[in-house]
């Protein structure tokens, strides 16, 4: 009996420190992870949307009923819009892809960014690769866009992943959604 | 044993893949490129060293009833601290590492060396110790990685070394070419030192 409590206590005082060590370290940590996914965020909807300066959040009502749209930020520049980002959801082959979409107000699809994604690597993971992600810039939003497997794209056509054509799907799935949702609520 | 030959044995005479055929779980997982194969070879090493330190610190102080869930309990800290730190300071690290950081918790190789060797060793021995498994592990998984990415997508390292003329046999990419070069590769391995070992 003594020596069962002498283990427990053992082990309590270990985890004790390993909890205090943790709980340190996140508290040292949580505010710089912030920062640094703010950053990340700023030069992902940059990197889409190269004309804007500034990028103004717009309230979740305006994109209510698109379901895997996350948020939506108005691009300015010198005090005028020039386009919207669109960040969108879409299930992929390893679970949710988030992509970024930069639509001009001249309707032309300006880039597109893959973010958090659990692809498989070498395979549907080239989603993020430019390119595949490269392919949209310069589409319009006149039309739906639609994944091949083979042969030349045409003007609404992305080609396919090599082996990975549900992640490529699901990429394409979100640009045709943020599509949707620039023609029906922001044009 | 020397210093020197606790940092060899891990790189080959006791290599953590193809010797003990430890860690088969990321070894499988993320070798579908050379470049993740050190990636996670080098996540595994700073974590092997810091957890062989710490346990070869602890290791009067640990009970040997409760040493595995204490071990397991130092390990995940580790691993944790690691991660956050990495998310916090070096985000481009952290953006090619993450995913690897927390499959390091799970890998049985942290394990089997603090329990083998640095729960009995002095601290010095078990830090070369944790050295000579890490990069052990790192080797084995870049040779890994850069078959597979050789005859699943024509390159190394990302550099395309057969031409655009070559067909890529994609399955190497995929979790049924993991099984196949690993089997080769440990065959090859076992041949070579065997043979090697006949000669005396």
């Amino acid at each position: 009996m003594r020596e069962i409590i002498k283990l427990g206590l053992i082990l309590l005082i270990i985890t004790t420190v390993a909890a205090a060590v943790l709980g340190y370290t996140n508290a040292v940590t949580k505010a710089p992870i912030e920062n640094q996914i703010m950053q990340a965020n700023v030069l992902a909807r940059q990197s889409v949307l190269p004309d804007a300066v500034e990028f103004d959040a717009l309230p979740a009502d305006v994109f209510e009923g698109y379901d895997n749209v996350l948020e939506v930020y108005k691009g300015m520049k010198n005090g005028s819009p020039v386009g919207y980002t669109i960040k969108a959801n879409s299930s992929g082959y390893g679970g949710p892809i988030e992509v970024m979409i930069g639509i001009g107000l001249d309707g032309i699809v300006h880039g597109v960014s893959v973010g958090n994604h659990t692809e498989t690597p070498g395979l549907g993971a080239k989603a993020a690769d430019e390119s595949f992600k490269g392919q949209y810039s310069g589409k319009t939003v006149n039309t739906e866009l639609v994944v091949i497997k083979s042969g030349v794209p045409k003007d609404n056509e992305v080609q396919s992943i090599a082996g990975a054509t549900i992640s490529s799907r699901a990429v394409t799935n979100s640009v045709n959604l943020a599509i949707r949702l620039f023609n029906e609520k922001l044009k | 044993m020397s210093l020197g030959r606790t940092f060899m044995k891990g790189i080959l005479h006791e290599n953590p893949t193809f010797i003990q055929v430890l860690g088969m779980c990321p070894t499988l997982a993320v070798t579908t490129s050379a470049v993740n194969g050190v990636g996670m070879g080098l996540a595994t090493t700073a974590v092997l060293l810091g957890s062989n330190v710490v346990i070869s610190l602890l290791r009067k102080f640990i009970p040997s009833k409760i040493r595995i869930p204490a071990f397991i309990v130092v390990i995940a800290t580790f691993v944790t601290v690691v991660g956050l730190l990495m998310k916090a300071f070096v985000p481009a690290l952290d953006k090619a590492l993450g995913l690897f950081i927390p499959l390091i918790v799970v890998n049985c190789i942290i394990l089997a060396r603090a329990e083998a060797f640095a729960s009995k060793n002095s601290i010095v021995q078990s830090s070369v110790d944790g050295i000579g498994m890490g990069l052990g592990f790192t080797l084995s998984l870049a040779l890994l990685g850069a078959v597979r990415e050789l005859l699943g997508a024509g390159s190394i390292f990302g550099v395309n070394l057969l031409g655009a003329s070559f067909q890529p046999a994609l399955i190497m990419i995929l979790p049924p070419g993991a099984f196949l070069a690993l089997g080769l590769l440990l065959a090859l391995y076992n041949w070579a030192s065997s043979k090697k070992a006949n000669q005396y």
